[in-house]
């Protein structure tokens, strides 16, 4: 997989995704008289009233292109050297070195944004996301462990989650500082933290804020918001990046 | 990933793992006094009485390179081409030819890496979490039944029930490439995967696998893999994609 391909999935995302091969009825759908899934219903509750975020996500692919793509140019508050390889970055040039191109891992928060979708299964002890991109797993610990004091450097970090009220705050850390936030290259490093607020608005939407806190290559935490929508009635399929991938000899770096 | 590397991981898989980095204690394991994990304590039960599989386990690594590693000469019942093929590819003569080469892993090696997977049951779904790929299977177990026409993966499609105490695995609609074993047995379109999941006590499991592929056997065969439980650790992350030199030093076309 590669900015190529990213796009035209993100454009083939963008259109109605009911046309998936597998059409297995989830259960618990409240749908409307006419069967079809009402989206906004309440958000269903466990029995011990917290949000049940389970389910398949599609999220919305314009955060992949650009995860600041909501936000006022300039509010993303880059270091110098950061600022001056997400302008490389983001003229093309160095195409070929966006991990993701290459069938690396996609790294966290990018992986949230990944034009395909991501089921989430939470239980009592931790949270799973299954991600149909590169057929990937994350776990997030709910243990009451602390992120560890000098993790193994990931692409996907290492995650603890806590309730606040309604909201799943997700905390990671252990990156290994190689992922690019999105594709026109907003850059990390080993000094990376995210924070993900997962909130489930109605039956059929989540909210994703999340905090990018990396003080080797931002002068100040900074925020955005995502929202997948709950794709019903569908399973994930599988996704092999390394099988017949063709585009990465057609990218670039300039040297 | 590639045979060598297999091979010495096989190595330092052999000896015992508690040097892992993450130094957790996993809640809900018989202890000796000593504080050691009992890992000859009986099976763990949940509420349905059925055995609990959740845990990390790791297979025996023998069965990655040879999966009739415990069979006799002449206990496979290759189909001639099968057999014809499975020779051309004897002594690493066509490891390029194997997906997994080009990190493309497949079933049923995906159960026998030498790494450890994570069995998590949940409800309607049973997900093996897999070191090795940093990939997962689901396994269905909401009743479901197997697709008349799936789409070919190189997991398959696989759905759950138990028999008894044994947990029974059906997977189809695995891609014809996949090898069963780095020796390179070859399997057909048509191959039908039965595991029966034996948790056989708190530390052991066995799974029986019998390989059903009229295309390419003559008749079903079945093994025995036994894995064992690693606790007091975590999966770590494995990118087979990351410095995969290897690759370019096998064999084949």
């Amino acid at each position: 997989m590669h900015t190529l391909r990213m796009i035209a999935w993100a454009a083939l995302w963008s259109g109605a995704a009911s046309a998936q091969w597998l059409t297995n009825k989830t259960p618990n759908v409240p749908r409307t008289a006419d069967g079809k899934p009402n989206m906004t219903a309440p958000a269903p509750k466990l029995p011990d009233g917290k949000p049940d975020l389970s389910g398949i996500w599609n999220p919305n692919p314009k955060y992949v292109r650009d995860i600041a793509v909501d936000l006022k140019p300039g509010d993303v508050p880059m270091q110098p050297w950061a600022e001056a390889t997400f302008k490389e970055r983001l003229s093309g040039s160095r195409s070929s070195e966006e991990p993701d191109a290459n069938c690396l891992p996609q790294g966290v928060p990018k992986l949230d944004t990944a034009p395909a979708p991501w089921k989430l299964v939470q239980l009592p002890d931790q949270v799973v996301i299954l991600y149909e991109a590169f057929t990937q797993w994350r776990q997030i610990f709910m243990d009451g462990r602390k992120l560890p004091d000098d993790p193994n450097p990931t692409w996907l970090g290492y995650s603890v989650g806590r309730w606040d009220g309604n909201t799943l705050v997700v905390e990671s850390s252990g990156f290994n500082g190689k992922a690019w936030l999105d594709q026109v290259g907003h850059p990390t490093t080993e000094k990376l933290r995210v924070t993900e607020k997962y909130r489930r608005k109605d039956f059929g939407h989540l909210e994703i804020e999340i905090i990018i806190d990396d003080p080797g290559a931002y002068t100040k935490p900074w925020t955005v918001t995502e929202g997948p929508t709950l794709l019903v009635d569908s399973e994930l399929l599988e996704f092999v990046c390394s099988e017949n991938e063709q585009d990465i000899r057609h990218m670039v770096t300039e040297k | 990933m590639r045979e060598r590397i297999i091979l010495t991981w096989l190595l330092i898989a052999a000896i015992p793992a508690p040097a892992q980095w993450f130094k957790l204690t996993t809640p809900g394991i018989p202890r000796t006094a000593d504080g050691r994990p009992n890992l000859s304590a009986p099976a763990p039960r949940g509420p349905d009485g059925k055995p609990v599989l959740s845990g990390i386990w790791q297979m025996n690594g023998k069965y990655l390179q040879d999966i009739a590693s415990d069979l006799k000469p002449g206990e496979v019942p290759y189909q001639p081409w099968a057999e014809q093929l499975f020779n051309s590819r004897r002594n690493g003569a066509a490891g390029k030819n194997d997906p997994a080469a080009r990190c493309i892993p497949g079933m049923p090696k995906l159960d026998a890496l030498p790494y450890p997977f994570k069995i998590i049951e949940s409800p309607g779904m049973v997900m093996m979490l897999f070191e090795g790929f940093t990939t997962f299977r689901q396994i269905f177990t909401d009743g479901r039944e197997l697709p008349k026409d799936p789409n070919p993966a190189w997991f398959g499609y696989s759905t759950g029930k138990w028999e008894g105490d044994d947990w029974v695995v059906n997977t189809i609609g695995i891609r014809a490439e996949t090898w069963l074993d780095n020796a390179g047995r070859p399997h057909s379109d048509a191959l039908r995967l039965i595991e029966r999941f034996q948790r056989r006590d708190f530390g052991h499991m066995d799974i029986l696998l019998t390989i059903d592929d009229p295309k390419a056997y003559t008749k079903p065969w079945r093994v025995k893999e036994d894995l064992r439980l690693i606790p007091d650790t975590e999966l770590l992350e494995y990118v087979c994609n990351e410095n995969n030199k290897d690759y370019e030093h096998l064999t084949g076309k």
